[in-house]
């Protein structure tokens, strides 16, 4: 190993055992400890629901509750896994959840999603600003399937039972986003 | 381009998203405030909760009428007139009970504003056609925009927890 690569073990290590400082804090009650925490993960946490919402104001009412409710499970959290990886887990399921509480009776009753056309074609993607863009246009179960498979890595078996879905719906939710970005990339 | 070529690239894409986006405005403030209010006794049902129970029987006609369709002649101006009396007195109830809250956004006198305008075209585009569903049910939904909104700039989320 050289020592460029030692340096980055060295400082991941030390990362690590700073985090699992403030961790053990703020379990104690610390609430400066867990706004240290939240600095460290808004971006990632912010990052996904806002893939997952295509929506800001949205994205950010679910960041915020993402951090409340994590203030209450961390309890839960044991140390065996990395704590970001907790973390992800923990940010998907509640946003996933938040989302569905602000789906009014009305927009259930109806699934006005399934009837929206998106008209808006996203421009010709040509970098990874152009696919965020697209992502966001691709209806809400499509997308959602995309976000958590194509972006965060989950398996279809986890997306399933996440969502209260079969394996099936979600493979062919994916399927569909990419055939949707497909035809908007001009690949058809 | 083949399918295989476009799957590539969407994965080539895909691996340079960025892990992290910051969002535009601090959110800590509200996540504080919500833990610290949290460990306070449960806060008392406000008065405007009981318009939910009218906002209810509105929306239940409603349904009703989508489902079983509408006669021609006075009955969908009958739920035209009803819908709006309620939503009126649902958003006043609203507004009366925030007004000393804070609100968390600066512009959302214009958004319930520019959601007023909707519901104004919208009505009048029905009294064209009192009978079409479509309208109907699009303003429905303008009203349900416009509750969402004050209970949304007045109450954040982590109240609801």
């Amino acid at each position: 190993m050289n020592q460029q690569s030692n340096v980055v073990v060295a400082a991941s290590r030390f990362s690590d055992q700073a985090e699992s400082r403030i961790i053990e804090a703020v379990k104690a009650g610390d609430m400066q400890a867990y706004e240290q925490l939240y600095q460290r993960h808004v971006g990632r946490v912010y990052a996904l629901c806002l893939r997952l919402t295509a929506d800001r104001a949205l994205a950010e009412d679910a960041t915020q509750e993402v951090f409340i409710q994590l203030w209450r499970k961390l309890d839960n959290y044991a140390g065996q896994s990395k704590f970001s990886t907790w973390l992800h887990s923990v940010a998907s399921n509640v946003a996933i959840s938040y989302m569905r509480k602000q789906k009014s009776w009305w927009q259930r009753m109806f699934d006005i999603e399934d009837v929206e056309l998106k008209d808006e074609r996203p421009a010709q993607p040509g970098h990874q600003r152009d696919l965020e863009l697209a992502m966001q246009q691709l209806p809400e179960k499509a997308r959602i399937v995309f976000v958590l498979h194509g972006v965060e890595g989950y398996r279809h078996e986890d997306i399933a039972e996440m969502l209260g879905i079969a394996t099936g719906t979600s493979k062919a939710q994916y399927h569909r986003a990419k055939q949707l970005l497909r035809e908007w990339m001009g690949h058809e | 381009m083949s399918k295989h070529h476009f799957d590539q690239q969407i994965d080539e894409q895909l691996a340079q998203l960025p892990n992290e986006v910051q969002p535009e405005r601090d959110l800590w403030p509200g996540i504080e405030m919500a833990l610290a209010k949290s460990t306070q006794e449960h806060i008392q049902k406000p008065a405007y909760k009981n318009w939910a129970p009218m906002a209810l029987a509105a929306s239940v006609a409603l349904v009703a009428v989508l489902m079983f369709g509408l006669r021609p002649g006075d009955q969908g101006q009958n739920l035209l007139a009803s819908l709006s009396a309620q939503h009126e007195q649902q958003k006043q109830a609203l507004l009366v009970a925030f007004k000393d809250q804070p609100a968390l956004t600066d512009n959302w006198q214009q958004q319930l504003s520019d959601l007023d305008e909707a519901a104004a075209a919208i009505k009048k585009a029905l009294a064209e056609e009192p009978d079409n569903l479509a309208l109907l049910k699009m303003l429905q939904q303008v009203y349900q925009q416009q509750i969402n909104l004050i209970e949304r700039v007045h109450t954040p989320k982590w109240q609801q927890i």
